[in-house]
């Protein structure tokens, strides 16, 4: 046998396994983060759909002579806000780090305004302190129940 | 005799090292996936949280939207939308049998976790959530906006002001908060009809 034959494994050859190891076990661990950024990622979507939803609403819910054709940025849309000329007041729940925009538009037959298209878009930030923003739309038409 | 000379052992301080680095390496994995576990877990509660408040929140938004009012009928006092702390009720024009039906959303609070109920016509109650209800509020509100100077009675409104919480029992995951009003479209269209 030779005596100058290596019985074991050099520091090297240790810190290269481990090294090795660590990178097999990084996108093992990093499933785990991913997977918690998405749970928050659809928080911050839920909160925006709610907020799209409790504005598209409220003007929906109004008689249609009330929905008045216009743009309306975040600015305009206060909670206890007028919409439009009022009288009909705006009503939101605060939420943080997130914008509304708000435009209704007439589609006409004939020279008559059969239905208003309600746009709301909701502009939000990707997660809590980031600076990401994203935006989410919601579309719908109100028929005119007058004619 | 020089095969007694042979290196063929690990000396006490090679041990030693080895252990030492091993218990390092060792006790950063272990914490690492500890962390790891404790966080996709807490994760896990907060998603299913999550879910079932969402699920909660558009089964009553779905069923407030096509909410109608009904003539009041002796003796019927679910033909129009009323709350109290711990019920939601109201008529609900059901396609599928062709009437309105009364349907009751029932919350039975608990140190435990409270739990929400739902009936509709004369089916049995279905829990909707169960035990993980911190705390739950529902508000009819009713508002008149008036022009000045008007003759007219205005324009009504009427929403309802959700609050609500939903906590896991074990209370190490994110609480699910959810706070917003609910206007419902044929009721208002109802009530605003000349």
């Amino acid at each position: 046998m030779n005596n100058q034959q290596r019985q074991g494994l050099s520091m090297l050859e240790i810190v290269f396994s481990v090294g090795i190891l660590a990178l097999i076990m990084l996108p093992v661990f990093m499933t785990f983060s991913s997977g918690n950024r998405n749970i928050m990622l659809t928080e911050g979507e839920f909160r925006a759909h709610t907020a799209a939803l409790e504005l598209m609403e409220q003007i929906v819910s109004l008689p249609f002579k009330q929905i008045s054709t216009g743009e309306y940025a975040d600015a305009e849309i206060i909670n206890g806000g007028p919409f439009a000329a009022g009288p009909v007041l705006f009503k939101l729940t605060p939420a943080k780090d997130l914008w509304r925009e708000l435009k209704i538009e007439d589609i006409k037959r004939d020279n008559k305004i059969v239905f208003k298209k309600v746009t709301v878009t909701i502009k939000f930030t990707a997660t809590k302190n980031s600076d990401r923003v994203r935006e989410f739309f919601m579309k719908t038409l109100v028929a005119n129940e007058n004619i | 005799m020089k095969i007694f000379k042979k290196n063929s052992a690990f000396t006490l301080v090679e041990i030693l090292v080895v252990c030492g680095i091993a218990t390092v390496f060792l006790a950063t994995a272990i914490m690492l996936f500890t962390n790891f576990r404790r966080g996709f877990s807490r994760s896990e509660g907060t998603a299913i949280l999550m879910q079932e408040g969402a699920l909660f929140v558009a089964r009553l938004r779905n069923d407030l939207n096509n909410a109608v009012l009904v003539p009041v009928i002796a003796g019927n006092d679910q033909a129009q939308l009323n709350s109290t702390p711990d019920r939601l009720s109201f008529s609900l024009y059901s396609s599928r049998e062709a009437k309105a039906l009364p349907v009751v959303y029932r919350y039975q609070a608990s140190e435990n976790g409270g739990s929400v109920f739902r009936r509709e016509g004369n089916d049995n109650e279905r829990v909707l959530i169960k035990d993980r209800v911190a705390s739950l509020t529902w508000q009819t509100e009713l508002e008149r906006f008036v022009e000045p100077d008007s003759t007219s009675s205005g324009t009504v409104r009427l929403s309802i002001a959700l609050d609500m919480q939903l906590e896991m029992q074990t209370g190490s995951e994110k609480p699910f908060l959810l706070k917003t009003s609910i206007f419902p479209a044929r009721l208002n269209r109802q009530l605003n009809v000349p």
